[in-house]
């Protein structure tokens, strides 16, 4: 089991949005994320990577608690994260960026995912390997924030709806390209995406969140034999 | 020819500030902390180069000397105090407050423990000179010329080129995600305030050899970099360095023309104006914080 959390309780100050969320997810397994504007999603991913606090509940990273440990450390054991909007760097060019993320998360034993393997999986970056990132459009900025959680040796990549901006043939492309590095790297990821659809072609398993409670948790077989509409 | 020995005095102070406006600007600009001690930083590097020399250390170990002390400083006052306060979630008021206590206590630590009167270097070729096409530099002078032009392009040039450089840059326009992907923007900010403060040590000193050293004036050498540096459009250290000569040139040129106790005022009359007239500086910048 990659990833686990276990009655997770998270919030902002006093006030808890989470109400006790469980779910687990394999190596290499693409868990969608569902939810209406305000469920919980982001709040859930923040409190995964440290950026708040859990109130309550476990944490575990392949069966070791990690609900008290730092974002820093939780970035060494492999949790990234697409953030939410803004994920470059706007001063620094593509290359650069690029080439200070991957030290950044270097890994001795060799990273699963080079600066090479990104401008491969997008190669719009390679065009653009000396544009300003802050000069680029919206799609090529996500394009390039997509690149950057991917750098060094992810086990579990927390992606914050990463269709936003691109084009509908590219958010495919990428999907599935997506899909084909957690199997061949057996890194697992939780897409937190607005566009059901296209996370539905490539998730192993579905949750929904309503309110900070999960209202779905499952395979995508039994989300495919029910209005997933009902739970929002 | 007044007005040349004018001007050429006014570019000399110019870098000497310039050097202060570029290294607080490089601070500010990466930490978002309005960081009054470095004005301390700059008057306890000259006291710390005017004691070593007292006690017979060549001139340029005790400069190398009060730039290692200058940053080790530096990085304390970001390790024990800044870190602390921003763990806390501490507001950047409530970090400008406390960097002025720390320019009181550095100020105070010099006053008692080196000397609270104005003094100067025994160093006898401070007094040396050179005449220029007509122009009179002193030995001093030619030194802050020469090391401010050099340390600003060397700052420019690490900047730009050198990793660490790149990665303050990231750090700066964006720390939410510098954090996120492991640029460890809390260590980054003590290598910056380290660069600043071994950077500020220098005219510091050499300000000091040139004239002389007194315990509290820093603060109004500072307040000219700071205007220079929002002048010259936050994030730009060639705007900062550039204005800070301009401002110079400036202040020295009106003493031609009021009195001398008027000088400062002059420096806040252009401040106001360029307020006025250009508020995104002299070099326009997309994003706040870059550098
Ligand atoms: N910084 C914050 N401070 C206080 N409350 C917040 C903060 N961010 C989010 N919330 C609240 O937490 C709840 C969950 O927000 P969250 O960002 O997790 O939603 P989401 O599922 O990611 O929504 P969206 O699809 O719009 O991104 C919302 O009710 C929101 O008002
Ligand atoms: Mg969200």
């Amino acid at each position: 089991m990659t990833l686990e959390a276990r009655n997770l309780v998270a919030g902002y100050g006093d006030k808890s949005i989470l109400e006790k969320v469980s779910f687990n997810l394999a190596d290499g397994e693409i868990l969608a994320f569902f939810g209406h504007n305000g469920a919980g999603k982001s709040t859930t991913l923040k409190a995964v990577l440290g950026l708040l606090p859990a109130k309550e509940g476990q944490i575990l990273l392949d069966g070791e608690r990690i609900e008290h440990l730092t974002v820093s450390a939780r970035l060494k054991r492999g949790l990234r994260l697409l953030p939410e909007g803004k994920g470059v760097f706007p001063d620094l060019n593509v290359q650069d960026s690029i080439e200070i993320v991957s030290q950044s998360n270097r890994d001795p034993n060799g990273a699963k995912i080079s600066a090479d393997d990104v401008y491969d999986l997008l190669p719009v970056l390679r065009d653009r390997r000396k544009t300003i990132a802050g000069e680029m459009s919206g799609g090529q900025q996500q394009m390039l924030a997509f690149g950057l959680a991917l750098l060094g040796s992810p086990k579990c990549v927390l992606l914050e709806e990463p269709s936003v901006g691109l084009q509908p043939d590219l958010v495919e492309e990428l999907f599935g390209k997506m899909s084909d590095i957690c199997k061949k790297l057996s890194i697992s990821a939780i897409l937190v995406e607005h566009k059901i659809a296209s996370a539905m072609k490539i998730a192993d398993h579905v949750m929904i969140i309503n309110s900070g409670k999960l209202v779905f948790n499952g395979s995508k077989a039994e989300a495919e034999q029910i209005n997933l509409w009902n739970y929002f | 020819m007044l007005y040349v020995q004018l001007i050429a005095d006014g570019v000399v102070t110019g870098c000497a500030i310039g050097l202060v406006a570029v290294s607080f600007a490089y601070f500010y600009a990466t930490t978002g902390i309005f960081h009054v001690a470095h004005a301390g930083i700059y008057t306890l590097c000259g006291y710390i180069a005017w004691y070593l020399t007292g006690l017979g250390i060549p001139f340029i170990l005790a400069l190398i000397a009060s730039i290692l002390c200058g940053a080790l400083v530096g990085m304390f006052v970001q390790v024990t105090l800044y870190q602390t306060l921003e763990n806390k979630g501490a507001s950047p008021l409530v970090k400008l407050i406390a960097s002025i206590g720390v320019l009181t206590t550095l100020q105070n630590i010099v006053a008692i423990f080196f000397t609270p009167n104005i003094v100067q270097f025994d160093l006898p070729w401070r007094l040396n000179s050179l005449t220029i096409g007509g122009v009179w530099f002193s030995v001093p002078q030619i030194l802050i010329l020469l090391s401010s032009v050099g340390l600003f392009a060397a700052v420019v040039l690490f900047s730009k080129y050198s990793k660490l450089g790149k990665r303050i840059r990231a750090v700066a326009s964006n720390p939410g995600l510098a954090e996120i992907t492991h640029l460890n923007p809390q260590r980054v900010f003590v290598y910056v305030i380290a660069i600043s403060s071994g950077l500020v040590a220098v005219p510091g000193v050499l300000v000091g050899v040139d004239q002389a050293l007194q315990p509290y004036t820093s603060l109004i050498i500072l307040l000219t970099a700071v205007i220079a540096m929002i002048a010259g459009g936050i994030g730009s250290l060639g705007g900062a360095f550039v204005m800070s000569i301009v401002l110079a040139v400036i202040q020295s040129l009106s003493v031609a023309f009021v009195s001398g106790r008027w000088s400062i005022a002059v420096v806040f009359a252009i401040f106001v104006l360029f307020i006025l007239i250009r508020p995104e500086g002299l070099v326009r910048r997309k994003f706040s914080r870059a550098i």
